[in-house]
């Protein structure tokens, strides 16, 4: 025991200079996110249709009458009865934070989705959405839509009557659902005695710009600008009008991808390894690469159905947690679970906030668009900087 | 470092049942005899845990090919010796390197680790007693050679086991083994083509097998990077024991350094024994197309002095 502890100082004393440096940068990244997410959570909280001063808001945020009212957690998390509150604390806690939070939820999963793919496809320009994920969400936003707009889905219960479904309220599932479709169809096309990380990206490419096709022509059918529009909002990603409910169906499975991804993590390194010295090591290669790849797709699937197809940010979050930490997955993930929010909940701020402050205008863009206008410009200064782009 | 042949004169009379009766594609009744003498051998000299490895009547090929590239009877790496796979690019020696690692599933025939068919061990399990290190390995850039040497654990880890002493010291040992301690913190992506190679030496040392393949282990490195290589392979087998089987694109060095050599020519074994006796000048004619003589005398080894490349015929 006496042997063993000695032992592990000694080399713990030789990974200090290394190691600490490591832990510094994993922990001053964690810091800064937690520090952007908590500026943009008060200014999201602070301004809106309904005013009230920032001491007002912050006041709401911090009602200890709130956070330690067991009834208002179990209505926001299971969706139970409200208690009462004032005014000024149900507008904060009841439709400000929860978007924050969905904000914090999407970032998180989409941020986890695009680490795992990288290391899967062994590409950095892998994105949640590389094996045909959005496309086949995205198609099947369309079709319900436009297709199915009319229908409804009665499902009798033998107690409580009948309960009707119709297809806009089962949208984040139907598009979920077709997001891993598309995924499992692109796995199909590139199986040919296992997979290789370029055969899936072709596969997913080649199922990407058909799915696109479908979806583009589908608008065409679209005869009400309503439906264009919000066709585009779930296409671009939007957090708009986002609350509990969203948290409620998206924390479970962000959950599941976190833990599965923070438990992965030392598969992922080994599977950076390359596919033969992981094979030699003892790893069934394609049994992890599913099963990996099926963990990133729930959580692309996950944030898909609370806020759309948001691009950008499962690119370009795991870039820059690299950038800072380095390739290793246990700290890349575990930084991603913090940097994602960070950039989820500012591209919100922007999304919500963004066209009253420039242009005066009391309207909402898809936060989508903001990702997009944050992340094209960053990606460009990261590919100036680096020297080696594309190797992970 | 080179091994001469006196520790093989011990061996000498397994070297008569052995040796001799395998040297050419050895008929069922001969191969019974080697292995017994294997048998004897690894019960007096060897250390208990070196392990033998036999492929028997392997047809390899790859699934774009019609006709098999490599058709090998009878193929050993003898327990506790180190055995180099030696022949002209395209003989096959890679491909059935692979498939005695078990990443090649073979189209007809199998590979057998101490009796036991490598295809029935699960996947971690056989890593735990073979290990292989390809070519062109390529690490991310950040990764450190402690990082990397770490990672020859994966094997002896469950899915959720952290790492444990055991570990910690199999990495220490590997890292001492291949001489990279005073690099142990440094990234990859700074360190020379050689200093790389012993780095992905110490992952597969720290894997801790018994039996080791490695696929060209010194190509494209400086001599002196070379020469380091060899020499830690030549302690894996001399201290402990472990079965090495290892592709050299240079037969000087594989004569110099290996017990025995296996001779490839077009998807066959052309030979198989000691250096001593298989590397002649009529091998290094018909196998390499060279015109070469071979001096057998000098004291490290059979030495070859290359004169001119022949026609292909």
């Amino acid at each position: 025991m006496a042997s063993e502890t000695q032992q592990r100082r000694k080399r713990s004393e030789q990974n200090t200079g290394y190691f600490g440096f490591v832990d510094a940068s994993l922990v001053s990244l964690c810091v800064a996110s937690v520090g952007v997410v908590v500026l943009g959570g008060l200014v999201q909280v602070s301004f809106g249709a309904f005013s009230m001063t920032l001491v007002e808001a912050w006041q709401a945020v911090f009602n200890t009458q709130v956070i330690f009212d067991l009834d208002a957690w179990n209505a926001f998390v299971f969706g139970g009865e409200l208690p009462e509150m004032n005014k000024r604390s149900l507008i904060v806690w009841n439709i400000r934070l929860p978007r924050v939070f969905v904000a914090m939820l999407v970032g998180m999963n989409l941020a986890i989705s695009g680490a795992i793919f990288q290391a899967v496809t062994r590409n950095e320009l892998a994105s949640p959405f590389i094996l045909g994920v959005s496309s086949g969400a995205g198609l099947m936003i369309l079709v319900t839509l436009v297709v199915l707009a009319g229908m409804s889905l009665t499902v009798p219960l033998l107690l409580f009557g009948e309960f009707v479904l119709t297809p806009s309220s089962l949208l984040p599932v139907i598009a979920s659902v077709g997001g891993i479709v598309a995924f499992l169809v692109v796995y199909a096309i590139a199986w040919k005695n296992g997979t290789s990380p370029v055969r899936l990206v072709l596969a997913g490419v080649i199922v990407g710009t058909i799915f696109q096709s479908l979806q583009t022509g589908l608008f065409f059918f679209a005869d009400d600008l309503g439906v264009v529009q919000s066709a585009i909002a779930w296409t671009t990603g939007s957090l708009t009008g986002t609350d509990w409910e969203q948290v409620r169906m998206a924390l479970p499975w962000t959950i599941f991808a976190v833990g599965a991804a923070l438990v992965g993590s030392r598969q992922l390194n080994v599977l950076l390894l390359g596919e033969r010295t992981a094979n030699s090591l003892g790893m069934n290669v394609e049994r992890v690469r599913f099963a990996l790849s099926g963990v990133a797709v729930l959580a692309a699937a996950a944030s898909i159905a609370v806020a759309g197809i948001v691009g950008f940010v499962g690119l370009i979050v795991p870039h820059m947690v690299r950038n800072v930490v380095g390739s290793d997955y246990k700290k890349l993930v575990v930084g991603c679970l913090f940097a994602g929010p960070a950039l989820m909940v500012a591209a919100d701020v922007g999304a919500r906030l963004g066209m009253s402050v420039l242009v005066g205008a009391d309207a909402q863009i898809p936060v989508g668009i903001v990702t997009g206008l944050v992340g094209g410009p960053y990606f460009l200064y990261l590919m100036r900087k680096q020297e080696a782009m594309g190797e992970i | 470092m080179s091994r001469d042949r006196t520790d093989g004169d011990d061996g000498g009379e397994r070297m008569d049942g052995g040796h001799g009766a395998a040297a050419r594609p050895s008929p069922p009744e001969e191969r019974q005899e080697s292995e017994d003498g294997i048998a004897a051998v690894s019960g007096r000299e060897s250390p208990a845990d070196a392990s033998e490895l036999v492929g028997e009547d392997l047809e390899l090929g790859y699934p774009t090919n019609e006709e098999p590239v490599v058709e090998c009877e009878h193929v050993v790496l003898p327990a506790g010796e180190v055995t180099a796979l030696v022949g002209p690019n395209g003989s096959g020696k890679s491909t059935l390197l692979k498939s005695m690692a078990d990443q090649l599933d073979p189209w007809a025939g199998g590979v057998v680790l101490d009796g036991e068919r490598v295809r029935s061990f699960d996947a971690k399990d056989l890593a735990r007693k073979l290990g292989l290190l390809s070519q062109h390995n390529q690490a991310p850039e950040s990764i450190t050679v402690e990082d990397l040497a770490y990672h020859g654990r994966y094997p002896h880890r469950g899915f959720f086991e952290s790492v444990t002493e055991t570990d910690h010291e199999a990495v220490d040992r590997a890292i001492d083994l291949a001489g990279v301690e005073h690099l142990r913190h440094s990234e990859m992506s700074n360190l020379s083509g050689g200093q790389r190679q012993l780095a992905w030496i110490a992952m597969v040392l720290a894997q801790e097998t018994d039996i080791l393949l490695l696929d060209e282990p010194t190509n494209h490195l400086d001599l002196h990077h070379q020469l380091r290589v060899m020499e830690v392979l030549d302690s894996l087998n001399e201290d402990h024991g472990v079965t090495i089987g290892i592709v050299l694109h240079d037969v000087g060095q594989a004569a110099r350094f290996a017990d025995n050599l296996i001779a490839m020519a077009d998807g066959e074994l052309y030979d198989w024994g000691p250096p001593r006796e298989v590397l002649t000048e009529e091998l290094l004619a018909d196998v390499f197309h060279v015109d070469a003589t071979v001096d057998h005398e000098s004291p490290t080894g059979p030495h070859i002095s290359p004169h001119a490349a022949l026609d292909d015929g």
